[in-house]
């Protein structure tokens, strides 16, 4: 076992930052609009679509295949434009101070609407693209051969916490979007326009969600029911970092990580309730979550 | 006409009412399942012995329930059944349908579930002028509509259904399976890496996690220990079916080391397999066997040397194949209007299709002309022989069917794009089968290492 250490931390690390990828979104949404987008694990599928078919055209035209690594950039960026400020004032924005079963099910019924689309878009066979992880090439490290691709997501997912704290903490946006988390009346009224950190607030969610999907895609097949596969994930590691924190998801997601692939190492027949069962004791430790806290009900 | 509408009715109403309780076998509520269970095979039977199924006159048309998976990951394998449903049916009926009868096929989407799929399977068989289940490609879904195909007396015919616990009972007089089991299927793995890799020590098995995994790897494993004894399993990994990712458990297996990485992936998983493990050497540092390879030769780049197969004999291209006219019309077509060559599960449903064909024809020449009811036709299909399009498929007296097994290795080829299979083997279908009634892997555990002596060889296939 101690030629495997390796690549369990190697593994652990990768698994952590796709798993990133698919919660963080949905977290960041939860933090300033408080509201549980359930569609989340849909805009993450088409995500990974619209990514898989920007490259695959990219291939068939016999352009410049390093055009790729943008493609899967532009494709998070078209979806976050198209479908943020769509979701956000056609539905989410009648959701706002209602119960969460209201807007859980509001959300769902998205979930459900997105899911047949994109069988009616791309169909029901599986979709694989991996040019940018051909691109990139493989290393052996312990033994084993890693792609690239996988060290890269590793980093992209390092870059993401940091760029989003910076955007937080640092930018007027980032205030902004502060202000209004910590009280949207009082954000209201010295004159923020909070319908519009919310339109920017939940496009950059779906921006993420979709650049999640649209990192995986190299590494992953995509296929209907994706979506919702990965919002049950993210919704474990959402839970474990508590709901809203953006770095208590980055520690869950290796937290998840690191259950999963000792799970597929050690007890294979646990892989699939590694996650769940971390999710369980981490909430029975601190029922809000590692970096979550009590908030009283204002009425 | 008002039998078969009301019987429609009442089977659809009970249909609704059970999945508004949400009953099933596995909740509380399982007396309750029973109960309406009961009630709608009562009422379909009698309703049904009351319409004109029993008549000997012939419909307008013969409805032809047809379960398959349309959408989900599973459609990878399900479409290619469904096309071939249709274009063997467009050809049937093209030549005047069954015994002068035109076809009409509903298709049921498996992917719905269980609940879904048996309230689909009661509401076509509350209408008289579906004759037939063309049901199904899960043995999951198989295994819970055998019940109901005996309760409701409708011919049902497995154009997959693998599992061997299928017809183990012996007892089933409306359910066949003109198709191989996973037990023939994975014994003829076995025999063909032992005979090809003499010398294996380490096997790691990657299946996916149900049903059909977890017994593939039970009967794969069980005959390599009875063949070779000191074959050691270093890893068996049972990833969710429909997993997008494998690369952990890629690196599991190869931190294993194994001689041999055996998987039953199919569909999607398959796919998303190869395309993830080839990068990253497993199929160079270990040999692969890919059970259900075959299926996506025209799809993804396997290199050579990869041990693949069919599950049955149902390779377009087999020497067998390509000698039969009809086979060779049949791919052409199939290429023709779906953009690619039928991979062996739509080779299964056409010889599924052909099968029930010939059914109706020795029942009709039994019956001195008419047109038989189920009953007739179910009596029809038990110890028949059937010539298909890649072979012959025998019924035995269980309703189990003998199928000739086709394993090889992947090739190159000048004459098509894709890697085909090579160094083939066909094993007769009942020398890798128990016979009926015996328990299978206590079969498997008697066999010894002089078994394969007496089977062909590798590359005896030509």
């Amino acid at each position: 076992m101690s030629n495997a250490i390796i690549p369990l931390l190697l593994d652990s690390l990768a698994s952590a930052a796709l798993i990133f990828f698919a919660a963080v979104g949905l977290t960041l949404v939860f933090s300033v609009l408080r509201v549980l987008n359930v569609a989340h694990g849909s805009l993450y599928s088409i995500g990974g679509y619209v990514a898989a078919s920007v490259c695959l055209f990219i291939t068939s035209r016999q352009l410049n295949p390093y055009l790729s690594f943008a493609a899967l950039l532009f494709s998070a960026v078209f979806v976050a434009a198209i479908f943020g400020p769509l979701i956000e004032r056609s539905l989410v924005r009648w959701t706002y101070g209602k119960s969460e079963a209201v807007q859980i099910l509001i959300t769902f019924g998205l979930f459900l609407m997105l899911e047949d689309l994109q069988r009616m878009i791309f169909g029901v066979q599986s979709f694989y693209e991996d040019t940018p992880m051909r691109l990139l090439g493989t290393m052996t490290i312990g033994g084993v051969v890693y792609l690239n691709y996988q060290i890269l997501l590793i980093g992209m997912a390092l870059l993401v916490v940091i760029g989003l704290r910076l955007l937080i903490n640092h930018t007027r946006l980032g205030r902004l979007i502060t202000a209004v988390v910590t009280d949207r009346e009082m954000a209201q009224s010295i004159g923020i326009d909070t319908n519009r950190i919310f339109i920017l607030a939940f496009s950059l969610g779906v921006f993420l969600a979709a650049l999640g999907g649209a990192l995986a895609t190299p590494t992953s097949g995509i296929a209907p029911g994706l979506g919702a596969d990965t919002m049950v994930l993210a919704f474990a590691v959402a839970a474990i970092g508590g709901l809203g924190q953006i770095e208590g998801a980055a520690v869950a997601s290796l937290i998840v990580g690191v259950a999963r692939v000792l799970a597929i190492y050690l007890v294979p027949s646990l892989d699939a309730v590694a996650p769940y069962a971390a999710m369980l004791v981490v909430l029975l430790i601190r029922p809000y979550g590692l970096f979550g806290s009590v908030t009283a009900r204002r009425i | 006409m008002a039998f078969k509408s009301i019987s429609t009715v009442v089977a659809r109403c009970l249909s609704s009412l059970e999945r508004s309780l949400g009953l099933d076998r596995s909740v509380p509520q399982a007396n309750l399942r029973l109960v309406a269970d009961g009630l709608a095979g009562a009422l379909a039977i009698g309703l049904v012995a009351t319409t004109p199924v029993a008549a000997q006159e012939k419909p307008s048309s013969l409805g032809l329930g047809v379960f398959t998976f349309t959408s989900g990951p599973a459609a990878a394998y399900g479409m290619p059944g469904k096309n071939a449903a249709d274009l063997m049916i467009d050809e049937i009926n093209a030549k005047g349908g069954i015994e002068g009868v035109p076809v009409k096929a509903t298709y049921v989407d498996e992917a719905q579930g269980a609940q879904g799929v048996i309230a689909e399977y009661r509401r076509l068989a509350g209408d008289a002028q579906n004759q037939v289940m063309i049901a199904a490609l899960s043995s999951a879904t198989c295994l819970a509509l055998a019940p109901l195909a005996e309760q409701l007396e409708v011919p049902t015919v497995g154009w997959n259904c693998d599992t061997h616990q299928l017809l183990i009972d012996g007892k089933s007089k409306y359910v066949f399976r003109p198709n191989g089991n996973t037990v023939p299927e994975f014994i003829a793995y076995a025999i063909y890496l032992l005979e090809r890799k003499p010398d294996v020590k380490t096997v790691a098995i990657i299946n996916p996690d149900y049903a059909f995994g977890h017994d593939a790897a039970k009967i794969f494993t069980a005959a390599l220990k009875a063949l070779k004894p000191d074959v050691e399993i270093v890893a068996e990994l049972y990833p969710k079916l429909g997993s997008p990712n494998y690369q952990t458990e890629i690196s599991r297996l190869t931190t294993a080391h194994p001689d041999v990485v055996f998987s039953n992936f199919w569909g999607a998983d398959l796919e998303n397999f190869v395309r993830q493990a080839t990068p990253r050497g497993l199929f160079t540092s270990s040999q692969v066997v890919l059970a259900l390879g075959e299926t996506v030769l025209q799809r993804v780049p396997l290199p050579d040397g990869v041990i693949v197969g069919v599950l049955g004999d149902g390779w377009w291209m087999s020497p067998d194949a390509k000698v039969n006219q009809e086979t060779v019309k049949f791919a052409e077509a199939y290429k023709a209007r779906f953009g690619e060559y039928p991979v062996f599960p739509a080779i299964k449903m056409a010889n599924t299709l052909i099968y029930v064909k010939a059914a109706y024809k020795a029942a009709m020449q039994k019956n001195g002309g008419k047109w038989p009811s189920r009953a007739d036709l179910a009596d029809a299909m038990k110890g028949s022989t059937v010539a298909t399009l890649t072979g012959t498929v025998r019924t035995r007296a269980d309703n189990d069917g003998l199928v000739d097994q086709i394993v090889g290795v992947t090739v190159k080829t000048p004459t098509q794009q894709f890697p085909v299979i090579g160094d083939m083997v066909r094993y007769k279908g009942d020398s890798l089968m128990p016979q009926g009634g015996q328990d299978p892997l206590a079969w498997i555990s008697t066999l010894k290492p002089e078994f394969s002596k007496s089977l062909p060889k590798p590359g005896s296939y030509k």
